[in-house]
């Protein structure tokens, strides 16, 4: 009897133990055994398994041994989609690509009326007949302001209506472009006013005076805080365009 | 009889249940205990690298394999500036699919070596992207241990439209660095 007890203890011993470590070694020889020179690419796209979770883990590659999203905590807010956000997302990028754009576009006649300003400017005594500026170049002068002026409101319309993200506190170059804008705003609202005396006045044959004399100062300062302001918005700015 | 039969018992049960603990001490467990994820992106005029610290992972070694899940919310992703990381949020789809999930599956043997070669799946803005053998470098720091590496993330393999600025758009190379500390469970 004990004798068949001891052998029905080897038996099992000997067909138990034999196979799972064999598991064990087979699992070791399946390992690569070189590793081939660490060359990543990408193998294939594919769209996601389940599109109204789209994140999940893919039923596919899963098993029971592997880790899902679920074991790490993460909570469904935070793994859920929101059509309505990218949606809100997509426009505020589609309105402020405008705004970009028409900002750089505005640069240019903002450029042409500060150059102009100077051939706008009565030149000689007072007193004594002022026969410069003509009124080709004071008219000039004033449509290259009037088309600066609309050019920059629209600019500024479309950041003003872009979509607002809640919950996103402001930080980076962005504020400095925004600050900015505090005074190139005001800025491009007082110059227009104050370039609009200063031509009435240089019509009457008048040499400017008065508030009509801060134009240029000002318009100086609406130009330079609305170069910073791009440039603020554009930093760092690394400059390597030859490299590719 | 009766210590014959008590003799067969012991053996069967060691027999049975001996193995499976030798085995169950192969299999580990590892979770995530600090996560640096750095993406990197080249235009012209930029440089910039945008930086998130809320990745989580857990990993499981069983016979003969380790699989590996990270997860990291994009919209955590930090360039230093709150447009520019809308903006990404936006090209990257980012409020529909708000999750960046990595799966590494590698061999159990190299969990011990300095380095780790693991096939990846990617998924990233509603799309699936597999990187085969992309390195990692292991460091033992205590008992925890540090995994390094660069996932050589593209946005064409993510059908992402790169964003423009001044009409020239960036690199389609976006690559991701890997810094997670592991511990084992």
């Amino acid at each position: 009897m004990l004798s068949l007890s001891l052998r029905a203890g080897i038996l099992t011993l000997s067909l138990f133990i034999p196979t799972l470590a064999t598991a064990q070694n087979s699992a070791r020889a399946q390992a690569p055994q070189q590793k081939p020179a660490p060359q990543p690419a990408a193998q294939q796209q594919t769209p996601p398994s389940q599109p109204e979770l789209p994140n999940a883990p893919s039923p596919a590659s899963s098993s029971s041994q592997e880790p899902s999203l679920s074991d790490l905590g993460f909570t469904p807010q935070q793994t859920q989609g929101n059509p309505k956000l990218q949606a809100k997302l997509n426009k505020r990028t589609e309105m402020l690509k405008i705004h970009q754009r028409l900002g750089l576009i505005t640069l240019a006649p903002m450029a042409a009326t500060l150059i102009t300003g100077p051939m706008a400017k009565a030149k000689g005594r007072n007193g004594q007949i002022i026969t410069e500026p003509s009124n080709a170049n004071l008219d000039f002068h004033a449509a290259l302001g009037g088309l600066t002026t609309a050019l920059y409101f629209t600019t500024a319309s479309y950041a003003i209506f872009a979509p607002k993200i809640p919950n996103n506190p402001k930080h980076g170059a962005i504020r400095f472009h925004e600050a900015l804008a505090f005074v190139h705003g005001p800025g491009m609202i007082v110059t227009p006013i104050l370039g609009y005396d200063a031509y009435k006045q240089e019509n009457a044959g008048e040499k400017v005076h008065g508030i009509a004399s801060f134009h240029g100062p000002v318009a100086i300062a609406t130009v330079c805080a609305y170069g910073a302001s791009i440039v603020a918005v554009s930093w760092p700015i690394h400059l390597k365009f030859w490299e590719k | 009889m009766k210590r014959n039969s008590q003799l067969a018992f012991v053996s069967a049960f060691l027999a049975l249940f001996v193995p499976h603990c030798a085995a169950a001490q192969f299999d580990t467990t590892w979770v995530a205990d600090q996560s640096t994820l750095s993406y990197h992106m080249s235009h012209p005029m930029h440089e910039v690298d945008g930086t998130s610290h809320a990745a989580r992972g857990k990993g499981v070694c069983h016979a003969g394999w380790c699989d590996f899940l990270i997860a990291v919310p994009v919209k955590t992703f930090d360039s230093g500036d709150t447009n520019r990381d809308l903006h990404m949020i936006e090209a990257t789809r980012g409020a529909q699919f708000p999750m960046i999930v990595v799966r590494a599956h590698f061999a159990q043997v190299e969990i011990a070596s300095r380095w780790i070669h693991a096939d990846l799946e990617v998924q990233f803005a509603g799309q699936t992207a597999h990187y085969t053998q992309v390195p990692f470098e292991r460091t033992q720091q205590g008992s925890e241990v540090r995994i390094t590496g660069t996932i050589p993330l593209t946005c064409s393999d993510f059908k992402i439209e790169r964003p423009s600025f001044l009409t020239v758009p960036i690199k389609n190379e976006i690559p991701v660095h890997v810094d997670i500390t592991w511990r084992q469970q």
